[in-house]
């Protein structure tokens, strides 16, 4: 790779075909092609963020990845194995390689189950022993994504949308994967929490190396927390590059309209904001002197 | 020198005074809307911002009489000069759709499913102009869908809502308002559930009508950059209670108040990678 990376996925020419519900006159069935020819690789301590509109094929292609649905046709290739033919014990394995963190982190989660339930599933899943006992081992992944260890008996209720996101995190971190794949993870937080919750990942990352497979829709997020970026339409991949490349210098005219279509707090507003808070400090600097 | 029409000219819009509502609840009535003040110019742009739970969505409501059942609803709410406090039901009905048109987040919700776009459109309009025939209304409510785009309104105005993409029911919403002519449109989220493209024509679609009309707005969202292009004058909400309002400007370029300050913080900028986003908490 030119930056040193390697190629932690790899996938190539993904089909994924549905039967359209709109079909089936004279018994034939349509076909509505979701994902069209998609390639993209992921290489190892990246994020490759996909993104586009809705009905872009984004999340099909990152659940066709996760495995959680099949794929009409094409290969994927993770960490030197092809996704498509595992079974058995080598599906298990790539599960607990790949983890993935939804929108919803209330639907995602067990309400019935309590956090250390919850964190402990995928280890349990993988028949793999607890480190230092359950409850210690969610009390350390707790204080790892910024939660209260004492609270590892509580269900999933009596967190707010931000730390029930958290939980979803020290679930995926608990079987230390090489990919997490995060389907509009942020999307839902309020602007400050989504902030908070942005942190984090990065923050995860930096300690661990493992890769994201980011998808959103929302580009001013993706612009934060990605390496390169993969823009979608109609079920194809449009444009891939460098993060700086694809926001600063667009090629695609699909990634041009979308980048335009973003609406923006004026540069020159926030730059009048930083000059203002600078005086401000300086003047309260000069009155605690004084 | 000041004259009478000078200061008419100076009354706003829409004025709300000590807006205060509150639920009963078995621990006491909690209020999700303390005390609020604010000003519509006449063809200005208000926005009301805020997160989840700071009570932006419960003054739309309120200004509206469309309150949950059991909420308490005090203060004054002036709007040319009426005080819509002070109107029965009936009253009411007759201001909402007709001078204050309401856009909600999901137009399906607001869209009869068993009636066509056209019908409804025209229906709407109907009801609010008296002797105007089925078959005048229907040339409206074409002439409306044309207007805010929709290729092919003469065959489109009998489809039903479900035959319709997210932002083509915004489209037909905005339509049914635009039929009324209203002086005052009040926008809920309006574009938070449709693609980024879809957003950005909705929106420039709600400015050309305020221009051609002179109808002012209020825009209650989330999403601080949206306000900083639409509107020219802005409230900070948290928890039911102004936490600061200002010109657009001066709120995006000197924010008094921390909060203000953390939230404009908290905006990932598209343009720009910001280090780390600061945040009210120390992130770990």
């Amino acid at each position: 790779m030119s930056d040193g990376r390697e190629t932690l996925l790899r996938a190539r020419h993904l089909v994924k075909e549905f039967a359209s519900p709109s079909g089936g006159v004279f018994g034939r069935t349509r076909r509505f092609r979701a994902v069209d020819d998609v390639s993209l690789e992921v290489r190892t301590g990246e994020t490759l963020a996909l993104v586009g509109e809705s009905g872009s094929g984004k999340s099909t292609t990152a659940r066709l990845i996760a495995r959680l649905i099949d794929t009409t046709s094409g290969s994927i290739e993770f960490d030197g194995r092809e996704v498509h033919s595992l079974t058995g014990k080598a599906l298990h394995a790539y599960r607990g390689e790949v983890q993935v963190v939804f929108q919803d982190p209330y639907s995602s989660l067990n309400p019935k189950h309590t956090v250390e339930r919850i964190v402990t599933a995928p280890l349990l899943y993988q028949r793999r022993p607890i480190p230092g006992g359950a409850r210690a081992f969610t009390g350390a992944l707790m204080e790892r994504v910024g939660l209260n260890p004492d609270h590892s008996a509580r269900f999933p209720a009596q967190f707010s949308g931000g730390q029930a996101q958290r939980i979803g995190i020290a679930r995926a971190l608990a079987v230390s994967p090489k990919m997490i794949i995060a389907d509009e993870a942020v999307s839902a937080l309020d602007v400050s929490v989504q902030a908070q919750v942005i942190n984090l990942l990065r923050r995860l990352q930096d300690e661990e190396g493992f890769s994201y497979l980011f998808i959103a829709h929302d580009l001013a997020v993706v612009r934060q927390i990605a390496t390169r970026v993969a823009v979608m339409n109609e079920g194809r991949i449009v444009e891939t590059g460098d993060r700086d490349q694809v926001f600063d210098a667009p090629r695609d005219d699909y990634t041009k309209k979308l980048l335009a279509a973003v609406p923006r707090i004026r540069p020159e507003w926030d730059a009048a904001r930083r000059r203002n808070e600078a005086a401000r400090e300086d003047r309260e600097r000069k009155e605690a002197g004084r | 020198m000041s004259t009478a029409k000078d200061t008419a000219a100076a009354e706003p819009l829409l004025r709300v005074r000590d807006l205060t509502v509150a639920f009963p609840t078995a621990q006491g009535p909690v209020e999700v809307v303390k005390s609020l003040d604010f000003d519509v110019a006449r063809g200005g742009a208000l926005g009301i911002v805020g997160e989840s739970g700071s009570g932006k969505s419960m003054t739309s409501l309120a200004v509206m009489g469309l309150l949950p059942k059991g909420a308490e609803r005090t203060g004054r709410i002036e709007f040319a000069g009426t005080e819509l406090t002070a109107l029965r039901e009936r009253a009411m009905r007759a201001v909402r759709g007709d001078r204050i048109a309401m856009i909600f987040q999901d137009p399906l919700s607001s869209l009869n499913p068993y009636y066509t776009v056209g019908t409804q459109i025209a229906e709407a309009y109907r009801s609010h102009r008296r002797g105007v025939t089925r078959r005048q209304a229907r040339a409206v409510a074409i002439a409306a869908m044309e207007r805010v785009r929709i290729r092919d309104a003469a065959r489109r105005v009998d489809h039903y809502p479900h035959q319709f993409s997210g932002g083509m029911r915004q489209r037909v919403m905005i339509a049914m308002m635009l039929s009324m002519e209203p002086e005052l449109i009040i926008a809920d989220e309006p574009t938070t559930a449709l693609d980024v493209t879809v957003q950005a024509q909705i929106l420039d679609l709600l400015a050309e009508i305020r221009a051609d009309t002179g109808a002012g707005l209020v825009l209650i969202t989330h999403d601080l950059a949206v306000v900083s292009e639409v509107t020219d004058h802005i409230v900070v909400m948290r928890d039911g209670a102004l936490v600061e309002q200002g010109s657009a400007e001066r709120i995006f370029t000197d924010p008094q108040e921390p909060y203000t300050r953390m939230l404009l913080d908290a905006v990932p900028r598209i343009d720009d990678e910001i280090g780390l986003l600061r945040t009210t908490e120390e992130d770990r």
